[in-house]
């Protein structure tokens, strides 16, 4: 056994070993977002009803944004999570956003699930691009500065919904 | 119909990229400049909802809403590195498809290039010294297999 082999060769792969050890521990998928803290990204959209929505005018008030699509169907999983939180915080903004969508098979889906708060329709996905959504559904929390305060990827859960809304 | 959709449209502004960007860097661009500025900076861009695939590259509809996006920033001037940042913004680092040269990131570009001059020092300095001898047969060396040390020699 030559010890110079044996020290050269673990200074090389005993890095590499921690590298992906380190990796391994990590959702490859989960990326902090790099606008939480970060003033939310202004945008003026339409409701389905084509009344005009514009991120500024929330301000003072916290706000929910839900990016969600009538094809995802994790999005119909948390839309119950949704409805309780808006129905339990009267004071927060609770907006869907619509992500390549039709509005026909958004008001049919609606009409199936319930709804309890406006839907924005996201043409060109201009607004999911500006936050940095990867997939539906995605949801950010906006405090009444207009600060980002959360994002959960993937569905909501109860809990931590109102652990956070309330925090904030 | 047309027109609320026009009227829709108009309406679903985005964030403001001469906030987040400044003034382009370059004149407006239209025609075959514009679609070759597209092609390249989508190639340097990471479609978010692909596997390891470019926006140039991917026929997903996020792809195509981000080159849209590309284009339209492009239309107006800003440079590929603008155009990156802009998307970096929202979407990390992770976005870019080459990761800046800089910081831990160096180790990227720096590691292949070290290890091929370790390797190519190590082959250089085999070939200089030759192949090793033969360790000297030991006195008490079986006959038989001294013999067929000196007959393969």
């Amino acid at each position: 056994m030559n010890w110079k082999y044996l020290i050269g060769g673990l200074a090389v792969v005993g890095p590499l070993v921690a590298v992906l050890a380190a990796g391994f521990g990590q959702d490859p998928r989960h990326f902090e977002s790099p606008l939480v803290g970060k003033p939310a990204p202004d945008f003026a959209l339409r409701t389905l009803d084509g009344e005009e929505v514009d991120l500024a005018d929330l301000k003072g008030r916290k706000v929910v944004l839900n990016f969600w699509a009538t094809w995802c169907v994790p999005c119909q999983q948390e839309h119950p999570v949704l409805l309780a939180g808006a129905a339990r915080h009267p004071d927060t903004a609770f907006y869907g956003v619509v992500y390549q969508d039709e509005p026909g098979k958004i008001r049919a889906w609606l009409e199936r699930h319930g709804s309890a708060y406006p839907t924005l329709v996201d043409e060109g996905s201009k607004v999911a691009l500006a936050y940095g959504v990867y997939g539906v559904p995605e949801t950010y929390l906006i405090d009444p500065s207009g600060v980002i305060r959360h994002k959960f990827v993937g569905p909501v859960d109860a809990a931590t919904l109102n652990a956070q809304l309330e925090a904030m | 119909m047309i027109l609320a959709a026009l009227l829709s449209l108009a309406i679903a502004a985005g964030p403001d990229p001469a906030a987040l960007l400044g003034p382009p860097a370059g004149p407006p661009l239209t025609g075959e400049a514009l679609r070759s500025h597209v092609y390249r900076t989508g190639k340097l861009l990471r479609c978010v909802v692909c596997q390891g695939l470019s926006v140039a590259d991917s026929p997903s509809e996020t792809a195509q809403a981000m080159r849209d996006e590309v284009e339209a920033l492009a239309a107006q001037g800003y440079d590929t590195e603008q155009i990156l940042f802009y998307f970096e913004t929202s979407y990390g680092e992770f976005v870019r498809l080459e990761p800046k040269p800089e910081g831990w990131n160096l180790l990227v570009w720096a590691l292949p290039l070290g290890f091929l001059a370790v390797g190519a020092g190590l082959v250089a300095r085999g070939v200089r010294k030759g192949t090793p001898a033969a360790p000297a047969p030991a006195e008490d060396e079986d006959p038989y297999l001294r013999r067929v040390r000196e007959e393969t020699r």
